[in-house]
């Protein structure tokens, strides 16, 4: 929340200036759209006539109309309380993306026929791909960070130069050099291992940021009174700094989670069997990709919600010690 | 060196950069005695202490602490650390654990002792600084005089040789900084070894062996606390004196 | 007559950069052989050469002709489908055998690439419009003819096409177009051929199954003679195991005489591809 004043303002969407502007933008709007060919013309018909014939007038008509239940909408939202606002808006712009999905005459049957297969091959390889590259980037970021800050320059040169190196190249090419290039050396590794490696790589340069400046959030004297007891550096890290710098964290670990299940795409070109990999074969061969894709792109969204409730419970779990 | 002599400093200097914070500073701590350390802010004194336990180094001179010499290169700092217990301005309780586990942690990963047993003790020392029935709560439940009376078993769980104090009360509300003071004239009675930079005269006065006055990073004046009060030699500290006791 | 991406330059320039090292000759066949399992790298994404059928599993004609492949080495094939640009920067490094995905046997892929057999072939023909008076493909001399860019197709009509694959059958130049234009895509050239006979163009020369696909979309055309030139299509595998290569070699041409390869060929394409008519 942002600091509310403890005076209430005024509903801004009751104003007459505000309505007034709000319904003369919408009106411009759609009168710029021709919607006469559309659905909407359909069900405008009893009022405008043929919506073909109708000219500017069923033009004026439909973005007319429009605008009235959008503006009305908007002002009895205006006097629910917020939890009912909340989810009213969630609900409409719910129904509008259905609405627009709709708009594809996907195929249904063929969806529900692929969904086993997509979830089965193309979620599990992905979900199981990103969590092992997270977990491994979450190990690489802790040394890297604590390599970033320590006095040792041989540590901290290979640190800046990792986090410098694999921030500063596309992911799409650390895949191929991983994948193409570690054989010449000797290493042939698999498309899987290779993907989990680069993500991991990548990830971890980025998370080694993240790292850093959690464990820096950390008050000094934490430092101090762990060292004044006795303990060496390992024990202090492991006990005191990092389950403190952990709130501090996770959200944007978490963040760099969601991000990471969608940039694991990426390794399909090395041919993983993931979601995307699938979104992208599976319809094409009846012209069918965009049932595909619709589909994937869900999918992808469940398992980002899934993930963001995750999070919020571990940022729960970490707010324990801040109750008073 | 006498074998009861718990910190021995001689000749002790140190710079932050061209800026010399300690000079020439000469101190012996012997067993069971109660030191305080006061002068005007900057002049050194909670960098002496924090060079007792080598939160700081210090760049001339030498500290022995319980028979180690401190150095650069010394592998043993921690066997010297979990003999000194430090109580700070701010606390730093770990915020992250329970008041129990805040005085359990140091004798478990330290001293190797079992979880039961290191419990035992940490209720033992809650007792002793009367705050037993908070044990389960987390440190920001706690007020600010209950939270350093907690450093202060977390402490004293470690079983220390001598126990340093950072101002401790310094950063209190004023109604809370009985209960600690309290609480640090029942463990000298008890015979601890304590060296104290603080600026509680009334404390001093009560408690101490010995008072040291230090300014810009040299001690200036050292005498027993009746002598220091009534009749101070140097200037700078009847100035000092007449300052904090004015009011 | 695969689009050859960006992407490909990347991981072609990055496999040249690093030193090629060539299989060891028998070593693939013995790796094979010991595995009990022959290792076919194609594309997911290329109906109907290889695609997701509807059980989810890879299917096409590049699929079956892999498997006939493997049946007849007596070894079991498991297919892996790495991007395009993955699998034409050579350098395989063992993690597949064998591509079967339709590549064209180039000179400049046989650097890197043995090509122990060309399977079929994908016939470049002439489309004109149902209206058009032209009989015979002479009666394209001195009118306006269109082709997709850069492409073999364009090369054809241009009269300089250079065919330096191996396997590719001979060809002569059947018409002398006054104009030849060019397009971004094949469709953008049927779209001005529908417009009527000569109105834009007077003939497009492009691939038969694409002429074919466009006929079926509804287009008003037809295909005015016999193809022009044979692209030849071929088996791919990594320079250095010629046992391995010969066995393979064997196997298509088992194949071809018993006919199997042409069945394959009218199952996925209605036509037998596999031959030069």
């Amino acid at each position: 929340m942002l600091y509310p004043d403890t005076v209430e303002s005024e509903v801004i969407v009751h104003k007459p200036w505000f309505i007034t502007a709000m319904f003369a933008a919408i009106l411009a709007c759609f009168l710029a759209l021709n919607l006469t060919g559309t659905t909407m013309g359909e069900l405008m018909r009893p009022v405008i006539g043929d919506p073909v014939q109708s000219g500017f007038y069923g033009r004026f008509a439909i973005a007319f109309t429009i605008a009235v239940i959008f503006c009305l909408n908007v002002v009895l939202i205006g006097f629910a309380p917020l939890k009912l606002q909340i989810a009213i808006v969630w609900l409409e712009l719910l129904l509008l993306f259905l609405a627009f999905f709709e708009t594809f005459h996907l195929s249904l049957p063929f969806i529900r026929e692929k969904l086993p297969f997509m979830i089965t091959q193309g979620v599990v390889t992905t979900l199981y791909v990103s969590a092992i590259s997270i977990v491994i980037a979450s190990a690489i970021a802790i040394l890297g960070a604590v390599a970033k800050l320590s006095t040792n320059g041989f540590a901290y040169a290979i640190a800046t130069f990792y986090t410098s190196f694999f921030r500063g190249l596309p992911l799409l090419m650390q895949v191929y050099l991983i994948y193409l290039g570690l054989p010449q050396l000797g290493f042939v590794i698999d498309a899987v291992p290779a993907g989990i490696l680069a993500l991991s790589l990548c990830y971890g340069a980025y998370m080694t940021e993240i790292f850093r400046s959690g464990i820096q959030s950390i008050d000094r004297g934490q430092w101090e009174a762990s060292r004044s007891m006795g303990f060496g550096f390992g024990l202090t890290m492991r006990k005191v700094i990092l389950p403190q710098a952990l709130p501090v964290i996770i959200p944007p670990t978490g963040n760099q989670f969601i991000s990471m299940l969608k940039d694991s795409s990426l390794v399909s070109v090395i041919g993983v069997w993931e979601l995307m990999f699938l979104a992208r074969t599976l319809g094409q061969k009846t012209f069918q990709h965009m049932e595909m894709l619709i589909s994937a792109a869900m999918l992808y969204w469940i398992m980002s919600i899934c993930l963001e409730l995750i999070q919020s419970r571990i940022e729960h779990h970490y707010a324990r010690s801040k109750v008073r | 060196m006498s074998p009861d002599t718990i910190i021995q400093a001689t000749n002790v200097a140190k710079w932050y950069g061209a800026f010399q914070v300690l000079k020439d500073i000469n101190l012996t701590v012997r067993k069971g005695e109660r030191i305080v350390i006061c002068g005007p802010s900057g002049s050194g004194k909670s960098t002496l202490i924090r060079c007792f336990n080598r939160l700081e180094a210090h760049q001339e001179g030498d500290i022995t602490v319980t028979g180690v010499v401190l150095h650069d290169k010394m592998r043993n700092v921690a066997s010297v650390r979990r003999n000194v217990g430090m109580v700070f301005q701010h606390f730093n309780l770990f915020p992250h654990m329970t008041v129990l586990m805040n005085c359990m942690v140091g004798p478990m990963w330290i001293k190797g002792i079992k979880p039961e047993a290191a419990k035992k003790t940490a209720l033992q020392f809650l007792e002793r600084v009367r705050i037993p029935d908070q044990a389960n709560k987390f440190p920001v439940q706690l007020s600010g005089g209950q939270q350093q009376r907690v450093a202060i078993a977390r402490s004293l769980c470690m079983q220390p040789a001598v126990m340093l104090f950072d101002e401790p009360t310094s950063a209190l509300d004023p109604e809370m900084v009985s209960e600690v003071l309290e609480t640090m004239t029942s463990l000298a009675r008890d015979g601890m070894t304590m060296v104290c930079v603080t600026h509680e005269m009334g404390f001093a006065r009560a408690v101490a062996d010995r008072v040291i006055f230090m300014n810009s990073g040299q001690i200036i004046e050292e005498g027993k606390p009746h002598d220091f009060f009534t009749n101070p030699q140097h200037e700078r500290t009847k100035l000092f004196l007449s300052q904090i006791l004015k009011h | 007559m695969r689009h050859f991406s960006k992407l490909t330059a990347l991981a072609a320039s990055l496999a040249m950069a690093l030193a090629v090292v060539p299989a060891q000759a028998g070593a693939v066949l013995d790796r094979v052989t010991a595995a009990g399992a022959l290792k076919v790298a194609t594309d997911a994404n290329w109906a109907p050469q290889s695609f997701m059928n509807d059980k989810n599993e890879l299917d096409g004609f590049d699929v079956d002709v892999a498997k006939e492949i493997g049946k007849r080495m007596g070894v079991k094939v498991v297919f892996v489908t790495p991007g395009w640009d993955i699998i034409t920067a050579g350098n395989w490094a063992g993690r597949w055998d064998m591509h079967a995905g339709s590549m064209t046997p180039t000179k400049k892929r046989a650097e890197i690439f043995d090509f122990p057999a060309v399977y079929y072939y994908t016939p470049a023909a002439v489309a004109v419009h149902n209206d058009s008076k032209a009989t015979k493909l002479s009666d394209l001399d001195g009118k306006v003819v269109g082709a997709t860019t850069t492409s073999t197709f364009e090369a054809y009509a241009n009269q300089d096409l250079v065919l330096d694959a191996a396997g590719a059958p001979p060809f002569k130049y059947e018409f002398k177009p006054k104009v030849v234009k060019s397009y971004s895509n094949s469709t953008t050239a049927f779209d001005d051929l529908r417009l009527g006979a000569g109105v834009r163009l007077d003939a497009v020369v492009s691939s038969q199954p694409s002429i074919n696909d466009a006929k079926k979309a509804g287009y008003p055309i037809k295909q005015l003679g016999e193809p022009v030139f044979y692209e030849p299509l071929a088996v791919a595998v990594e320079r250095g195991d010629p046992e391995f290569k010969a066995k393979i070699a064997d196997a298509v041409q088992g194949m071809k005489t018993d006919g199997t390869l042409s069945k394959l060929s009218v199952k996925w394409y209605g036509t037998d591809y596999t031959v030069v008519k």
